[in-house]
Protein backbone atom coordinates (compact mmCIF):
# COMPACT_ATOMS: atom_id res chain seq x y z
CA UNK A 1 0.00 0.00 0.00
CA UNK A 2 2.69 2.74 0.71
CA UNK A 3 4.24 1.54 -2.17
CA UNK A 4 1.44 2.26 -3.99
CA UNK A 5 0.49 5.82 -2.69
CA UNK A 6 4.35 6.76 -3.38
CA UNK A 7 4.11 6.07 -6.45
CA UNK A 8 1.00 7.63 -7.19
CA UNK A 9 2.13 10.34 -5.93
CA UNK A 10 5.64 10.45 -7.71
CA UNK A 11 4.17 10.01 -11.33
CA UNK A 12 1.04 12.86 -10.45
CA UNK A 13 3.72 15.17 -9.87
CA UNK A 14 5.82 14.25 -12.64
CA UNK A 15 3.00 14.51 -14.94
CA UNK A 16 1.82 17.98 -13.23
CA UNK A 17 5.56 19.14 -13.75
CA UNK A 18 5.28 18.19 -16.77
CA UNK A 19 2.24 20.23 -17.93
CA UNK A 20 3.50 23.75 -15.97
CA UNK A 21 6.57 23.31 -18.42
CA UNK A 22 4.53 22.83 -20.62
CA UNK A 23 2.46 25.93 -19.69
CA UNK A 24 5.93 27.90 -19.07
CA UNK A 25 7.21 27.02 -22.12
CA UNK A 26 4.05 28.00 -24.23
CA UNK A 27 3.47 31.51 -22.48
CA UNK A 28 0.20 30.69 -20.46
CA UNK A 29 -0.83 32.05 -17.33
CA UNK A 30 -2.17 30.37 -14.64
CA UNK A 31 -5.43 32.98 -14.69
CA UNK A 32 -6.05 31.80 -18.75
CA UNK A 33 -9.55 30.48 -19.35
CA UNK A 34 -8.28 26.61 -19.16
CA UNK A 35 -9.98 23.54 -21.35
CA UNK A 36 -12.58 21.80 -19.41
CA UNK A 37 -12.06 18.70 -18.46
CA UNK A 38 -12.89 16.35 -21.24
CA UNK A 39 -11.99 12.77 -21.27
CA UNK A 40 -12.59 12.13 -24.77
CA UNK A 41 -10.14 14.82 -25.57
CA UNK A 42 -7.09 13.92 -22.97
CA UNK A 43 -4.92 11.40 -25.14
CA UNK A 44 -4.89 14.03 -28.12
CA UNK A 45 -4.02 16.56 -25.92
CA UNK A 46 -1.23 14.54 -24.64
CA UNK A 47 -0.30 13.15 -28.59
CA UNK A 48 -0.34 17.31 -29.26
CA UNK A 49 1.73 17.98 -25.75
CA UNK A 50 -0.94 20.54 -24.33
CA UNK A 51 -0.55 21.24 -21.15
CA UNK A 52 -3.91 20.51 -20.21
CA UNK A 53 -3.44 16.75 -21.50
CA UNK A 54 -0.57 16.56 -18.91
CA UNK A 55 -2.23 18.42 -16.25
CA UNK A 56 -5.54 16.31 -16.76
CA UNK A 57 -3.80 13.29 -16.40
CA UNK A 58 -1.70 14.53 -12.94
CA UNK A 59 -5.18 15.35 -11.65
CA UNK A 60 -6.41 11.98 -12.41
CA UNK A 61 -3.81 9.96 -10.77
CA UNK A 62 -3.69 12.44 -7.48
CA UNK A 63 -7.40 11.96 -7.26
CA UNK A 64 -7.34 7.99 -8.01
CA UNK A 65 -4.47 6.62 -5.78
CA UNK A 66 -6.14 7.45 -2.74
CA UNK A 67 -9.10 5.24 -4.23
CA UNK A 68 -6.73 2.70 -5.38
CA UNK A 69 -5.46 2.67 -1.95
CA UNK A 70 -8.12 1.58 -0.16
CA UNK A 71 -9.16 -1.20 -3.14
CA UNK A 72 -5.63 -2.34 -2.56
CA UNK A 73 -6.95 -2.59 1.74
CA UNK A 74 -9.94 -4.46 0.63
CA UNK A 75 -8.22 -7.19 -0.95
CA UNK A 76 -5.63 -7.06 2.22
CA UNK A 77 -7.99 -7.37 5.10
CA UNK A 78 -10.16 -10.45 2.47
CA UNK A 79 -6.42 -12.23 2.77
CA UNK A 80 -6.47 -11.42 6.40
CA UNK A 81 -9.58 -12.78 6.92
CA UNK A 82 -11.44 -9.68 7.97
CA UNK A 83 -14.34 -10.05 5.66
CA UNK A 84 -15.97 -7.42 8.04
CA UNK A 85 -12.97 -4.55 8.03
CA UNK A 86 -13.05 -5.56 3.45
CA UNK A 87 -17.28 -4.28 4.03
CA UNK A 88 -15.88 -1.27 6.04
CA UNK A 89 -13.44 -0.71 2.67
CA UNK A 90 -15.95 -1.24 0.34
CA UNK A 91 -18.18 0.86 1.77
CA UNK A 92 -15.66 3.64 1.60
CA UNK A 93 -14.99 2.95 -2.14
CA UNK A 94 -18.93 2.94 -2.22
CA UNK A 95 -19.30 6.18 -0.53
CA UNK A 96 -16.40 7.94 -3.44
CA UNK A 97 -18.55 6.11 -6.08
CA UNK A 98 -21.44 8.23 -4.64
CA UNK A 99 -19.77 11.01 -5.11
CA UNK A 100 -18.52 11.14 -8.30
CA UNK A 101 -22.42 10.14 -9.50
CA UNK A 102 -24.03 13.09 -8.00
CA UNK A 103 -21.26 15.32 -9.36
CA UNK A 104 -21.90 13.84 -12.82
CA UNK A 105 -25.47 14.49 -12.19
CA UNK A 106 -25.49 18.37 -11.17
CA UNK A 107 -22.75 18.50 -13.51
CA UNK B 1 8.37 37.27 -13.06
CA UNK B 2 5.75 35.23 -14.91
CA UNK B 3 2.60 34.72 -12.65
CA UNK B 4 3.40 30.96 -12.81
CA UNK B 5 6.16 31.06 -11.53
CA UNK B 6 4.87 33.46 -8.45
CA UNK B 7 2.38 30.91 -7.84
CA UNK B 8 4.53 28.14 -7.55
CA UNK B 9 6.92 30.21 -5.01
CA UNK B 10 3.87 31.07 -3.30
CA UNK B 11 2.78 27.37 -3.12
CA UNK B 12 6.39 26.13 -1.92
CA UNK B 13 6.09 28.94 1.13
CA UNK B 14 2.39 27.53 1.94
CA UNK B 15 3.68 24.03 1.42
CA UNK B 16 7.13 24.83 3.64
CA UNK B 17 5.25 27.12 6.37
CA UNK B 18 2.34 24.80 6.23
CA UNK B 19 4.64 21.45 7.28
CA UNK B 20 7.09 23.55 9.74
CA UNK B 21 3.97 24.57 11.75
CA UNK B 22 1.59 21.01 11.18
CA UNK B 23 -1.47 22.88 9.79
CA UNK B 24 -0.90 20.83 5.89
CA UNK B 25 -0.56 22.98 2.96
CA UNK B 26 -4.75 23.76 3.11
CA UNK B 27 -4.73 26.26 5.36
CA UNK B 28 -2.24 28.88 3.99
CA UNK B 29 -2.57 28.30 -0.23
CA UNK B 30 -6.82 28.99 -0.35
CA UNK B 31 -5.81 32.77 1.23
CA UNK B 32 -3.07 33.14 -0.94
CA UNK B 33 -5.02 32.01 -4.06
CA UNK B 34 -7.89 34.14 -2.99
CA UNK B 35 -6.03 37.36 -1.83
CA UNK B 36 -2.99 36.87 -4.03
CA UNK B 37 -4.58 36.08 -7.20
CA UNK B 38 -7.89 36.89 -7.22
CA UNK B 39 -8.94 34.07 -7.90
CA UNK B 40 -12.47 32.73 -7.03
CA UNK B 41 -12.82 31.29 -3.28
CA UNK B 42 -14.78 28.17 -4.66
CA UNK B 43 -11.57 27.78 -7.08
CA UNK B 44 -8.76 28.23 -4.51
CA UNK B 45 -10.62 25.45 -2.60
CA UNK B 46 -10.83 23.15 -5.65
CA UNK B 47 -7.03 23.57 -6.42
CA UNK B 48 -6.62 23.10 -1.84
CA UNK B 49 -7.97 19.93 -2.26
CA UNK B 50 -5.72 18.56 -4.45
CA UNK B 51 -2.59 20.02 -2.78
CA UNK B 52 -3.86 18.38 0.22
CA UNK B 53 -3.80 15.19 -1.57
CA UNK B 54 -0.33 15.18 -2.87
CA UNK B 55 0.97 16.30 0.24
CA UNK B 56 -0.61 14.06 1.86
CA UNK B 57 0.17 11.03 -0.39
CA UNK B 58 3.83 10.74 0.58
CA UNK B 59 3.61 11.01 4.20
CA UNK B 60 1.35 9.19 4.78
CA UNK B 61 3.26 6.40 2.96
CA UNK B 62 6.04 6.67 6.15
CA UNK B 63 3.65 6.31 8.61
CA UNK B 64 2.28 2.76 6.59
CA UNK B 65 5.70 2.05 6.50
CA UNK B 66 6.28 2.51 9.99
CA UNK B 67 3.48 0.86 11.14
CA UNK B 68 2.74 4.07 13.25
CA UNK B 69 -1.13 4.26 11.92
CA UNK B 70 -4.14 2.09 12.85
CA UNK B 71 -5.54 1.10 9.92
CA UNK B 72 -8.85 -0.56 10.87
CA UNK B 73 -9.59 2.11 13.26
CA UNK B 74 -9.17 4.75 10.25
CA UNK B 75 -10.88 2.89 7.67
CA UNK B 76 -14.17 2.99 9.97
CA UNK B 77 -13.85 6.64 10.52
CA UNK B 78 -13.48 7.10 6.89
CA UNK B 79 -16.52 5.48 6.25
CA UNK B 80 -18.34 8.46 7.96
CA UNK B 81 -15.34 11.08 7.09
CA UNK B 82 -16.24 10.18 3.70
CA UNK B 83 -19.72 10.65 3.60
CA UNK B 84 -19.61 14.06 5.22
CA UNK B 85 -17.45 14.93 2.71
CA UNK B 86 -19.46 13.87 -0.02
CA UNK B 87 -22.19 16.22 1.63
CA UNK B 88 -19.48 18.81 2.28
CA UNK B 89 -18.54 18.78 -1.71
CA UNK B 90 -22.56 18.88 -2.88
CA UNK B 91 -23.36 22.04 -0.54
CA UNK B 92 -20.12 23.79 -1.56
CA UNK B 93 -21.48 24.57 -4.87
CA UNK B 94 -25.26 25.24 -3.57
CA UNK B 95 -23.75 27.84 -1.05
CA UNK B 96 -23.08 31.36 -1.73
CA UNK B 97 -18.78 31.85 -1.62
CA UNK B 98 -19.61 34.55 1.18
CA UNK B 99 -20.48 31.48 3.54
CA UNK B 100 -17.62 29.90 2.60
CA UNK B 101 -15.70 32.95 3.68
CA UNK B 102 -17.30 32.99 6.96
CA UNK B 103 -17.02 29.76 7.47
CA UNK B 104 -12.98 30.07 6.41
CA UNK B 105 -12.78 32.82 8.52
CA UNK B 106 -13.67 30.66 11.78
CA UNK B 107 -11.45 28.62 10.72
CA UNK B 108 -8.55 31.02 10.50
CA UNK B 109 -9.41 32.46 14.33
CA UNK B 110 -9.41 28.44 15.64
CA UNK B 111 -6.20 27.69 14.35
CA UNK B 112 -4.40 30.97 15.32
CA UNK B 113 -5.90 30.19 18.99
CA UNK B 114 -4.83 26.78 18.68
CA UNK B 115 -1.07 27.93 17.71
CA UNK B 116 -0.42 29.53 20.67
CA UNK B 117 -1.93 27.65 22.93
CA UNK B 118 0.01 24.83 24.69
CA UNK B 119 0.11 21.84 22.58
CA UNK B 120 -0.66 18.59 24.33
CA UNK B 121 -3.24 18.03 25.48
CA UNK B 122 -5.01 15.34 27.75
CA UNK B 123 -7.44 12.38 26.83
CA UNK B 124 -10.69 12.53 28.68
CA UNK B 125 -10.88 9.60 31.15
CA UNK B 126 -12.16 6.26 29.72
CA UNK B 127 -16.02 6.25 30.19
CA UNK B 128 -17.30 4.09 33.31
CA UNK B 129 -18.18 0.76 32.64
CA UNK B 130 -21.00 0.04 35.46
CA UNK B 131 -21.51 -3.81 33.98
CA UNK B 132 -17.36 -4.34 34.84
CA UNK B 133 -15.30 -6.07 32.20
CA UNK B 134 -18.03 -6.08 29.54
CA UNK B 135 -16.47 -4.41 26.85
CA UNK B 136 -17.48 -4.62 22.63
CA UNK B 137 -15.47 -6.75 20.85
CA UNK B 138 -15.76 -4.64 17.82
CA UNK B 139 -14.02 -1.83 19.72
CA UNK B 140 -11.53 -4.50 21.28
CA UNK B 141 -10.61 -5.48 17.18
CA UNK B 142 -10.07 -1.47 16.89
CA UNK B 143 -8.03 -1.18 19.60
CA UNK B 144 -3.58 -0.92 19.87
CA UNK B 145 -1.59 -3.51 21.54
CA UNK B 146 -1.23 -0.79 24.21
CA UNK B 147 -4.53 1.55 24.41
CA UNK B 148 -8.17 1.00 23.84
CA UNK B 149 -10.61 3.13 22.00
CA UNK B 150 -13.70 4.41 23.50
CA UNK B 151 -16.64 6.77 22.38
CA UNK B 152 -17.26 5.74 19.08
CA UNK B 153 -20.69 7.35 18.82
CA UNK B 154 -18.94 11.15 19.42
CA UNK B 155 -15.88 9.97 17.65
CA UNK B 156 -18.02 9.25 14.46
CA UNK B 157 -19.96 12.59 14.67
CA UNK B 158 -16.41 14.10 14.97
CA UNK B 159 -15.48 12.53 11.46
CA UNK B 160 -18.68 13.42 9.66
CA UNK B 161 -17.43 17.23 10.99
CA UNK B 162 -14.13 16.48 9.74
CA UNK B 163 -15.41 15.75 6.10
CA UNK B 164 -17.37 18.33 5.88
CA UNK B 165 -14.88 20.95 6.98
CA UNK B 166 -12.74 19.45 4.45
CA UNK B 167 -15.02 19.54 1.37
CA UNK B 168 -16.41 23.30 2.37
CA UNK B 169 -12.98 24.57 3.19
CA UNK B 170 -10.39 22.72 1.06
CA UNK B 171 -8.83 21.32 4.23
CA UNK B 172 -7.60 17.84 5.11
CA UNK B 173 -9.56 17.78 8.26
CA UNK B 174 -6.49 17.13 10.57
CA UNK B 175 -7.38 19.90 12.07
CA UNK B 176 -10.56 18.24 13.60
CA UNK B 177 -9.53 14.03 13.63
CA UNK B 178 -6.55 14.90 15.87
CA UNK B 179 -8.25 16.21 18.55
CA UNK B 180 -11.38 14.03 17.81
CA UNK B 181 -9.07 10.61 17.87
CA UNK B 182 -6.69 11.62 20.64
CA UNK B 183 -9.03 13.71 23.32
CA UNK B 184 -12.26 12.05 22.91
CA UNK B 185 -11.77 8.60 21.78
CA UNK B 186 -8.26 7.50 23.75
CA UNK B 187 -5.72 7.15 20.92
CA UNK B 188 -2.49 8.45 21.59
CA UNK B 189 -0.97 11.72 20.00
CA UNK B 190 1.74 9.84 17.67
CA UNK B 191 -1.37 7.05 17.17
CA UNK B 192 -3.56 9.44 16.35
CA UNK B 193 -1.82 11.66 13.83
CA UNK B 194 -1.03 9.13 11.78
CA UNK B 195 -4.08 7.73 11.18
CA UNK B 196 -5.70 11.32 10.52
CA UNK B 197 -2.73 11.47 8.14
CA UNK B 198 -3.63 8.22 6.85
CA UNK B 199 -6.96 9.08 6.08
CA UNK B 200 -6.80 12.97 4.72
CA UNK B 201 -5.91 11.43 1.00
CA UNK B 202 -9.18 9.32 0.75
CA UNK B 203 -11.04 12.11 2.82
CA UNK B 204 -10.20 15.43 0.47
CA UNK B 205 -10.67 13.52 -2.93
CA UNK B 206 -14.04 12.51 -1.97
CA UNK B 207 -15.05 15.73 -2.40
CA UNK B 208 -12.29 16.72 -4.95
CA UNK B 209 -14.08 14.77 -7.64
CA UNK B 210 -17.11 16.51 -6.57
CA UNK B 211 -15.10 19.59 -7.72
CA UNK B 212 -13.43 18.32 -10.61
CA UNK B 213 -16.68 17.02 -12.19
CA UNK B 214 -18.58 20.77 -11.65
CA UNK B 215 -15.04 22.51 -13.60
CA UNK B 216 -14.51 23.78 -9.63
CA UNK B 217 -11.15 22.58 -10.57
CA UNK B 218 -8.85 24.99 -12.97
CA UNK B 219 -5.89 23.17 -14.00
CA UNK B 220 -3.32 26.01 -14.98
CA UNK B 221 -4.13 27.21 -11.22
CA UNK B 222 -3.37 23.61 -9.98
CA UNK B 223 -0.49 23.00 -11.91
CA UNK B 224 2.20 25.51 -10.42
CA UNK B 225 0.44 25.36 -7.04
CA UNK B 226 0.42 21.64 -6.79
CA UNK B 227 4.34 21.41 -7.20
CA UNK B 228 5.13 24.25 -5.30
CA UNK B 229 3.43 22.66 -2.29
CA UNK B 230 4.46 19.51 -2.87
CA UNK B 231 8.38 20.82 -2.71
CA UNK B 232 7.82 23.09 0.07
CA UNK B 233 6.44 20.59 2.63
CA UNK B 234 9.42 18.03 1.39
CA UNK B 235 11.47 20.96 2.46
CA UNK B 236 9.54 21.98 5.64
CA UNK B 237 10.01 18.21 7.05
CA UNK B 238 13.81 18.47 6.36
CA UNK B 239 14.71 21.70 8.09
CA UNK B 240 11.64 21.36 10.70
CA UNK B 241 14.48 20.84 13.68
CA UNK B 242 16.47 24.10 12.35
CA UNK B 243 13.96 26.51 12.71
CA UNK B 244 12.94 28.31 15.66
CA UNK B 245 8.98 27.12 15.95
CA UNK B 246 8.27 29.71 18.69
CA UNK B 247 8.87 32.79 16.79
CA UNK B 248 7.15 31.15 13.67
CA UNK B 249 3.88 30.34 15.82
CA UNK B 250 3.92 33.75 16.75
CA UNK B 251 4.10 35.17 13.58
CA UNK B 252 1.57 32.93 11.86
CA UNK B 253 -0.84 34.14 14.76
CA UNK B 254 -0.59 37.24 13.15
CA UNK B 255 -0.93 36.70 10.13
CA UNK B 256 -3.68 34.19 10.44
CA UNK B 257 -5.63 36.59 12.43
CA UNK B 258 -4.67 39.23 9.95
CA UNK B 259 -6.36 36.51 7.34
CA UNK B 260 -9.33 35.75 9.47
CA UNK B 261 -10.05 39.52 9.40
CA UNK B 262 -9.53 40.10 5.48
CA UNK B 263 -12.06 37.17 5.03
CA UNK B 264 -14.48 38.13 7.45
CA UNK B 265 -14.75 41.53 5.12
CA UNK B 266 -15.38 39.42 2.18
CA UNK B 267 -17.76 37.48 3.62
CA UNK B 268 -19.58 40.15 4.51
CA UNK B 269 -19.66 41.51 0.78
CA UNK B 270 -16.61 44.58 1.82
CA UNK B 271 -13.73 44.78 -0.55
Amino acid sequence: MAVLLRLGTYVAVGLIMCGVILMLAGGLSPLDPAPAFDPARLLDDLSALQPAGFLWLGLLVVLATPAARVAVSVAGFVRAGEPRMAGVAVLVLVVIGVGILFGTAGA
Amino acid sequence: MSIAILMLVGGIAAGMFGSLLGLGGGLLIVPLLTFGFDLPLREAIGVSLVCVIVTSGASAAVFLERRVANLRLGMVLEMFTAVGALVGGLVAFLVDERVLAGLFAGLLVYVAISLIRPRSGTPAPSPVDPGGAVRSTFLDRLSGPDYQVHRMGPGLAGSIVAGLASALLGIGGGLVKVPVLHLIMGVPLRVATATSNLMIGITASTSAWIYLIRGGIDPYATGPTAVGVFVGATLGSRIAHRVDLRALRLLFTLVLLYTAFAMLRRAMGVQ
